[in-house]
């Protein structure tokens, strides 16, 4: 559609050619630059027209909710980036530029063209300086622009990766420069992230705008991800189909993608302490022992893989995996190594290596860049530093080129222009010269209208058995400043979604193999120790809030029964806070409404619930991967609910408000977790987990409020907590009473709530897990459950006494240790140091 | 000189090791115009389960160990023989000039092992530091031979930096030593290290041993009781890597033995290993370097 045919369009409909105005209103391209959107002559690009229109029939109200839909689809999905700098290790939440970047198939195609012959010089290039170096001998390439990357592994050299490739992942990033060519301004060759966030924005966008985005004809991004997942499984030699995404931990910025990546490709999330090297192979740890792992997506930076031979002092790596993939043991996504070819230092050599690589100069140009590590050209940048920016030449940290690691030589005041030519004679080797990329502007939305933002796009390819595919899509990042100079573009920024607009209709992919290779499987793999701990810790967590909580209802439940703050009952219950950690030391004498307002609210108490409910999530983040959104939105909720700020002056009333929606949430989950998992052996791990801890609170309560000798209304309060008040009234008219109360708390085996049926489902979810030996004795848990179960039975409940409640929740803690040591990973791996030499 | 090396090196853990994999790098190997190994072997206690053998990028010979029998005692213990017949120092006035020198290293066409690039650039132990450099500059000025003046820089640290074993550990960083003025071998030769590299010179670590008995009437040297370590020096195409030990404030000569050479200490580290255990862990080094009087016997077979 060009100018003409918008204006026949305008003619059709008047009203939507107004409305096309008035959404376009004000928009002021930047001098000298392209804008993505507004051709140079004023109107709207026609690849953009359909768009605006259609969102201009939305109108800006509908606009508004429809861009709201979007972040909250994004909130609620907990897509989030961590920021390294926020002291707290902060989340901060996803923020989406609502206007897709929209190109036109044929712009894309060129680009896409030009990348897939990049990927390809690059391979060969690592090919080469891995193994003969001929291109260093022959003096195309000095030796000491490879040499100075972090990235050259030299345990990694002549060694050829399995699968006969060091790239399997690569991503570039571009800018549009104002002659309207792609411009390459920076490779991704170790671990890129963004595809990820990609994913999201795009399931984002296709919930604000479904019928925009389904008229659109936009291509899709599940057939790139499943002709990489294919490719992955090739590589696999075990017929397993075990690939392991390996994630440098929960603490990793992008942590959230990779739990996503694993999740949706079907891989395993693994950290390295999940891994162990024996022999010649790579193996993960799991609840059923050790299990060969031959496929490993890697995302944690090749320095830290490995404590034996790269980074020693690395706690995230796999000691063994830098030998394992030496001899081919083990195929890695990149290869170790791969990092290299990152280096602005190699860009400057790139349009020669592609002569001699590739017989033609590169397709797509990048940004001009010198290497300072030569005379002459160190010379012209010193000579043109006015244009330039200097950059460090291997991503490593220089001085005297800024914290970002790169300078504009215009903004260098004459002192610190000395001190830069002083480096230059020193170090010229660590510097680049680099020009200055002007690039593109896109419109974003600001509140009800357009405004162009200069962005770089992050464009995606995976190797497949067919050669480079690229993600017909990407990951746009929008600059907040309108400085349209690529290198003021920082991290952290509005993304967008990118939409590759077809020129026909678009099948429809998913991820979903295909019916015919479709395989009956039961089981999704093993579950990895790591895992199973952390779903069992995420199990007593929240069992142990739900018992907190439980508490605190019961104790302003006693209160507004207007129940004196002193009497027995209440004293109890908050000892009994107290000694769990969910009550404050620091206020004596206050009233009891404020006890169970603080074990609410505050933060700073072990036991409160903020910091129950955070462990719960810490647990639960780190196994994204393992159980449904729903539930883990439950547990942000959860969260959610209790950090809502409190009432300056919180009644008693408040605090039994926030204690039942805390526990409706739970209960929520409960079903979740146990409706949505299937029932293999993770779900397990969560239900012993909540079993035990259920037992254990059981048990407190229960010496606490049946010992003999308790005050009146004591055993009431012991339903209440054990949530057994309406089966004992619907069994017993009578009043209270201790042996009818303990038998239906402790040892009725079909209350749900009670301590026999807890040890009944432990014993049953012991007796399937994995990696038993029939001919071995039953491990050590196996044996303390089954004498419990003995005791249960052989009991009476009027004969409990105290040491028989202690006894019975040392069981429960043991049993609890045992299936530790059992299944869990043992012991931090500690350094072995050396005194240092003479 | 030939001499006979061992070193037990004893590990003592505060609990029970299920599983210890290590890399080793603590056997020497034949260095032309230094040294000939004539023989060497490798030991522990308890024996290894798998025990691998290769060269690692900078021709040091390296072992890969792997325990997985619980014990909470090692040792590892090494004997070898060498021959050392080192290079005698060229004329320090008669080397290239220290601009001459930096460009050439800059130029190179050779990215392997014996390549100066290796050792032009910021490593894991040796960070640049703009303290240590000016300190460095004032002996090596643009024009001055680059032997005269690595020469200089190492007697001024001899010097200016005091010898005292246990100021230091394993993980000091060359600023650190260079700000305190003392340190042992490994600090000395960082310092070293750091200062050329800032000025865009190439300069490498060396571990090794040191004669344990000095000659009759010569006083003991420094550093001989542990693995010692110095630095070598790159000086242009037609000299290469001239070794320089800082701590004593000689040539590297008759009296040393390379154990292994890199960019820096985390690249010779004798041991490089993780283990799974709880508690501390004590270690003890014993090294043993004697010359021997007479020809090397071949003992007869039994």
């Amino acid at each position: 559609m060009d100018k003409v045919s918008l204006a026949e369009d305008a003619n059709r409909d008047p009203f939507a050619a107004a409305a096309v105005e008035a959404v376009l209103d004000g928009y002021q391209t930047l001098p000298g630059v392209r804008d993505e959107m507004m051709g140079a002559d004023g109107r709207p690009r026609a690849h953009w027209v359909p768009f605006l229109t259609a969102l201009a029939e939305l109108g800006p109200q509908e606009v508004r909710r429809r861009f709201g839909a979007a972040d909250r689809y994004l909130r609620d999905s907990g897509v989030f980036y961590r920021v390294y700098d926020d002291k707290g290790g902060g989340e901060r939440p996803w923020a989406l530029s609502h206007v897709p970047l929209l190109l036109d198939k044929a712009d894309w195609d060129s680009l896409a063209a030009g990348l897939v012959e990049r990927a390809q010089l690059l391979e060969s290039l690592l090919a080469d300086l891995y193994g003969p170096a001929r291109l260093v001998e022959q003096g195309a390439l000095p030796a000491a622009a490879v040499a100075g990357s972090p990235e050259f592994l030299r345990p990694m050299v002549g060694t050829v990766p399995r699968g006969g490739r060091f790239l399997r992942f690569y991503a570039a990033d571009v800018g549009r420069g104002p002659d309207g060519r792609w411009w390459v301004l920076s490779d991704r060759t170790q671990a890129p992230s963004g595809v990820g966030y990609a994913l999201e924005n795009r399931l984002a966008m296709s919930r604000a705008l479904p019928d925009i985005s389904r008229t659109m004809r936009m291509d899709r991004l599940a057939g790139f991800f499943q002709g990489f997942r294919t490719s992955l499984l090739k590589l696999d030699r075990t017929g397993e189909g075990r690939v392991g995404l390996m994630t440098p931990g929960a603490l990793n910025e992008t942590y959230f993608e990779h739990a996503l990546l694993a999740r949706y490709m079907g891989f395993s999330l693994v950290e390295g302490e999940d891994l162990a090297v024996r022999g010649d192979a790579l193996y993960v740890r799991t609840v059923a022992g050790l299990k060969r792992v031959d496929v490993v997506l890697r995302r944690l930076d090749a320095d830290f893989a490995d404590p034996l031979e790269l980074n020693a002092r690395s706690r995230l790596g796999v000691p063994g995996l830098a030998h394992v993939a030496r001899i081919g043991g083990v195929a890695l996504a990149n290869a170790l190594g791969s990092g290299l070819v990152e280096a602005p230092a190699l860009m400057a050599f790139l349009p020669r290596l592609a002569i001699k690589l590739l017989g033609r100069p590169l397709a797509l140009p990048h940004v001009g860049t010198w290497w300072c590590g030569q005379g002459a050209e160190r010379a012209q940048v010193m000579e043109h530093l006015d244009e330039l920016v200097v950059a460090s030449a291997f991503g490593t940290p220089v001085p005297g080129v800024g914290r970002r690691g790169s300078v504009l030589g215009a903004d260098l005041t004459p002192q610190e222009r000395r001190q830069l030519s002083a480096a230059m004679a020193r170090r010229g080797a660590d510097l680049v010269g680099q020009d200055v990329a002007r690039i593109s502007t896109m419109p974003v939305w600001t509140g009800d209208k357009l405004t162009p933002r200069p962005f770089t796009l992050r464009v995606f390819l995976a190797a497949t058995e067919e050669g480079w595919t690229v993600m017909p899509g990407g990951f746009c990042r929008i600059s907040e400043r309108l400085d349209a100079r690529a290198f003021s573009i920082q991290r952290g920024d509005r993304s967008a979604d990118v939409w590759v607009l077809a020129d026909r209709e678009v099948p429809a992919t998913t991820l979903l193999p295909s019916p015919e290779n479709v395989r009956v499987r039961r089981s999704s793999g093993t579950l990895p120790s790591r895992s199973a701990d952390n779903l069992f810790w995420l199990g007593r967590y929240v069992e142990r809030a739900e018992a907190t909580l439980r508490l605190v209802r019961a104790l302003v439940g006693r209160l507004a029964e207007t129940e004196p703050a002193s009497s027995p009952l209440v004293l109890r219950l908050i000892t009994l806070l107290s000694s769990w950690g969910a009550m404050p030391r620091d206020f004596a004498g206050a009233s009891p409404g404020r006890y169970a307002i603080a074990a609410l609210t505050r933060h700073d108490l072990p036991g409160g619930l903020p910091q129950v409910v955070k462990s719960a999530r810490a647990a639960a983040s780190v196994i994204r991967d393992r159980f449904s959104p729903d539930a883990w939105r439950a547990l942000v909720d959860l969260e959610a609910c209790l950090n809502t700020p409190v009432p300056t002056a919180p009644t008693e009333a408040d605090a039994h408000e926030r204690a039942d929606a805390a526990l409706r949430i739970i209960a929520a989950f409960s079903g979740l977790a146990s409706e949505n998992m299937n029932r293999l052996t993770g779900w397990r791990f969560l239900e012993l987990g909540r079993r035990i801890e259920r037992g254990m609170a059981l048990l407190r309560f229960a010496r606490t409020f049946a010992e003999q000798g308790a005050p009146r209304g004591a055993l009431d309060v012991l339903l209440q907590l054990a949530d057994s008040q309406i089966t004992y009234r619907s069994r017993y008219v009578v009043i209270e009473a201790r042996g009818p109360v303990l038998d239906l708390v402790l040892l009725d085996p079909d209350n749900p709530r009670s301590l026999a049926f807890q040890v009944e489902r432990i014993a049953a979810h012991l007796r399937v897990l994995p990696g038993r030996d029939p001919d071995e004795p039953p491990p050590r848990s196996e044996r303390i459950i089954a004498r419990m179960r003995a005791d249960l039975t052989a009991a009476t409940a009027e004969s409990f006494d105290i040491e028989d409640f202690d006894a019975l929740e040392a069981d429960l803690a043991q049993l609890s240790d045992e299936i530790a040591a059992h299944y869990f990973i043992q012991g931090p791996a500690a350094d072995v140091a050396w005194p240092g030499q003479g | 000189m030939l001499y006979d090396i061992r070193q037990t090196t004893t590990y003592l853990y505060g609990g029970q090791v299920r599983v210890a994999r290590q890399v080793l790098r603590m056997t020497p190997v034949d260095r032309p115009h230094h040294q000939h190994v004539l023989s060497h072997s490798l030991s522990t206690d308890p024996a290894a389960s798998e025990m691998e053998h290769g060269i690692d990028f900078f021709g040091n010979a390296i072992a890969w160990l792997t325990l997985d029998t619980p014990h909470d005692r090692l040792e590892i213990s090494t004997h070898s023989r060498v021959e050392v017949k080192a290079t005698p120092l060229p004329d320090v006035q008669a080397s290239p000039m220290v601009d001459e020198v930096r460009e050439a290293a800059l130029a190179s066409t050779d990215l392997g092992p014996n390549s100066p690039v290796h050792g032009l650039y910021a490593s894991r132990s040796v960070p640049l530091d703009p303290a240590i450099t000016d300190w460095t500059a004032e002996s090596c000025a643009p024009d001055r031979p680059i032997l005269a003046a690595a020469w200089e820089v190492m007697e001024r640290i001899h010097t200016e930096f005091a010898y005292e074993p246990g100021a230091t550990d394993v993980t000091t960083l060359p600023h650190e030593a260079f700000l305190a003025k003392r340190g042992v071998c490994q600090d000395f030769a960082h310092v070293m290290i750091a200062g050329l590299r800032g000025l865009g010179l190439s300069a490498r670590y060396v571990s090794g041993y040191l004669r344990t008995v000095p000659p009759a009437g010569q006083e003991r040297l420094a550093g001989s009781d542990a693995t010692h370590a110095w630095a070598e020096v790159w000086c242009g195409e037609d000299l290469g890597w001239i070794g320089l030990d800082p701590t004593n404030a000689i040539a590297v000569g008759n009296d040393h033995i390379i154990l292994a050479i890199g960019r820096d200490y985390a690249d010779v580290a004798p041991v490089d290993g993780v283990i799974v255990a709880s508690g501390e862990h004590l270690l003890a080094v014993g090294v043993d370097v004697v010359p021997v009087e007479r020809p090397y016997a071949v003992a007869p077979a039994s």
